[in-house]
């Protein structure tokens, strides 16, 4: 029961990540039409690293870790193509059963709102021990003490005293703390951390940082960080994948993205963070609204808001242009913004 | 809690004391003589009269009347009615019944309201979402004695499946229908209550936290999804018991069941009013009770619910 899949070491499909998704199609439908919430969507995480998927709301990057993880709310939800490969197996194409023993075990998963993400009526520890004893068939009691060892090791003070409280009886932080003590229960070999600090104050982000990146230190995890935040992500992040509009718009790796942006997408974030060397001027902001996912915009979706649109833009959806080895941009001018950073 | 509980019930003392003033002062100050009428066709003697005033102390001030109440009440005795039967011993016979009936009645209303509740919310849309959200509707708007008459018509006169009125000992084969009646109109809204709270949870993000822990979708209907869901129908089911006792007086009285129910119906009729007072203070007092346990049931219920 513990074991479902091959090991790692043994399976020799595809490029040999442990995580795959693999030009993921993703459609909402509601009354008012189709949204295409995901577009093709490619990327792929390795134990021990960290990819970021940076984008504004809307982008998908939430929707696609949510049908990697399995908890997509179908119907309205629908998957309208690709493939999800953990250790070499298509996730999407296995049984119900088979997939639910992945969850917490193979991959798992931290929430932005650890306050409506644990259950309201349940003790944490409860919550944490219910890992053990439902995946592993741990007595109450055992599974208990694992819960006490795992708080303590997210740093909970007091860990003994505080594993009968409920979670409104914590703060933000050590809400979270739980959250990622009950997702790493099982030594998962994927953690998924969607906006995990976006409701805390900045203080409390960088710990709950600190402690993400120590824990995938210890346990060798990959880790999924999807966040719209540039600032969480450049001290954690080895690779990062900026989405837009359902769609991969840059892939690089993280210096490489701060130092020449190859998208003006990305360009355009990184100007907007305000800087102390430019204090007092006005702060740089992308114009216009993110895409109506039901009305996307033909060819490139993010040309209604680019600087450097051209007739091209709109008849064209640009492909992922590969750049050099681990870079890529979806912009028919990819050079021109690169071109122009260099100025 | 324990400090909370007691400062809960030392509160229903003065409760207690208004509501059996008012009830005692309401009761003897409706026009008209109960004992005129005691004498079949011909007045009553005006000695009959005068004796049975004195007897119940009808001549006394009503603040001396409410403290003779009081006393009696304390010493445990409650005297005896217009026709000189013990008032205890009635009260004694008829509330087996009318508790077997309540009990009887709370238990359809919690089992089958909230399994339907939860059937009609966990298959949102489906034939037997539609069913139920169409027969909890019908059962909401028909009145008690409605719902009362209709299934002893048609069950018991029409089909004879059952009695049409219960036998004097009540036994709980002839009480189902009975409770039934009693129950519906709570068994419609406890379905309700729980078909919006599954339906408004199932989205919830602790759900979706339980299904991506890699739990069984039987465990996260069973233990996440409806522990929570069933806090608004538990509660509601509570505070309903009061009210479910006073509705028995209707369903008693369409079913011939000689409870508390019956026993206050007949007592009013004759004016009795050494039954109605102790009958109708006790329906009170259960009201004030269930609501303390209510509200202590809730905090254990929700732990975010605290009382200091």
């Amino acid at each position: 029961m513990i074991e479902v899949l091959p090991e790692s070491a043994g399976s020799g499909t595809g490029s040999g990540a442990l995580l795959e998704v693999e030009n993921l199609h993703v459609e909402f439908h509601t009354r008012t039409g189709v949204a295409k919430a995901v577009n093709g969507v490619t990327y792929s995480v390795d134990a021990g690293e960290t990819l970021a998927v940076l984008g504004e709301s809307g982008s998908g990057k939430s929707v696609t870790a949510q049908t990697i993880m399995g908890i997509l709310d179908i119907p309205p939800g629908k998957i309208a193509g690709g493939a999800i490969r953990f250790r070499g197996v298509d996730l999407l194409k296995l049984p119900e059963d088979e997939r639910r023993k992945i969850r917490g075990e193979g991959i798992a998963m931290i929430f932005q709102d650890a306050l409506s993400a644990l259950n309201p009526v349940f003790p944490v520890g409860w919550q944490i021990a219910e890992m053990f004893r439902i995946h592993r068939g741990m007595s109450r009691a055992d599974a208990k003490k694992k819960a006490i060892e795992l708080m303590d090791r997210v740093r909970i003070p007091a860990a003994k005293d505080r594993v009968n409280d409920f979670p409104h009886q914590f703060s933000g932080g050590m809400r979270q703390r739980i959250m990622i003590a009950m997702s790493i229960a099982l030594d998962p070999e994927v953690l998924i951390a969607d906006e995990p600090t976006t409701a805390l104050d900045v203080t409390v982000q960088a710990q709950i940082m600190e402690l993400l990146a120590e824990l995938q230190r210890d346990s060798n995890m990959g880790l999924i960080l999807i966040t719209h935040d540039l600032g969480v992500v450049a001290d954690v992040a080895d690779k990062i994948a900026v989405m837009y509009g359902g769609r991969i718009v840059e892939n690089a790796p993280v210096h490489e993205l701060y130092r020449n942006p190859t998208h003006p997408y990305t360009k355009g974030l990184l100007e907007s963070i305000p800087r102390v060397d430019l204090k007092g001027q006005e702060l740089y902001a992308i114009k216009g609204m993110p895409p109506n996912l039901l009305q996307m915009p033909t060819g490139c979706a993010f040309h209604p808001r680019c600087p450097y649109k051209q007739e091209k833009c709109v008849s064209e959806v640009p492909p992922l242009h590969t750049i050099s080895g681990t870079r890529s941009s979806a912009c028919h001018f990819w050079r021109e913004v690169l071109d122009g950073d260099a100025q | 809690m324990g400090r909370y509980a007691i400062r809960r019930l030392l509160q229903l003392i003065p409760v207690l004391l208004g509501t059996t003033f008012l009830i005692n002062f309401m009761v003897w100050q409706l026009p008209g003589d109960p004992f005129a009428a005691r004498c079949g066709q011909r007045a009553c003697p005006d000695s009959y009269i005068s004796a049975m005033r004195e007897q119940f102390a009808l001549d006394q001030p009503i603040l001396v009347q409410y403290w003779h109440f009081l006393k009696n009440l304390l010493s445990g005795d409650l005297g005896v009615n217009f026709n000189q039967v013990s008032v205890a011993t009635q009260l004694a016979d008829a509330w087996p019944i009318t508790i077997r009936l309540a009990l009887m009645a709370v238990a359809f209303e919690a089992i089958v309201g909230i399994a339907a509740g939860v059937l009609s919310g966990l298959k949102r849309g489906g034939f037997l979402d539609n069913v139920i959200t169409i027969s909890t509707l019908l059962m909401l708007s028909l009145p008690v004695f409605v719902t009362g008459f209709i299934l002893q018509w048609l069950l018991g006169v029409q089909l004879q499946w059952i009695n049409p009125t219960v036998s004097p000992e009540a036994p709980l084969s002839e009480l189902v229908i009975p409770a039934f009646v009693l129950a519906s109109l709570n068994l419609a809204f406890t379905a309700r209550l729980t078909r919006t709270s599954i339906v408004e949870n199932r989205r919830s993000d602790y759900v979706r936290t339980a299904i991506a822990k890699g739990m069984t979708n039987k465990r996260v209907v069973a233990v996440h999804l409806l522990r929570n869901s069933l806090i608004p129908a538990l509660t509601f089911l509570g505070t309903e018991v009061g009210s479910l006792m006073s509705g028995a007086i209707v369903t008693e009285g369409i079913f011939n069941i000689h409870g508390i129910g019956g026993l206050l119906f007949s007592a009013i009729n004759n004016q009795d009013f050494t039954i109605v007072v102790p009958v109708t203070s006790l329906l009170v007092l259960i009201y004030l009770v269930t609501n303390l346990l209510v509200d202590l049931l809730y905090g254990v219920l929700d732990p975010r619910i605290r009382y200091e």
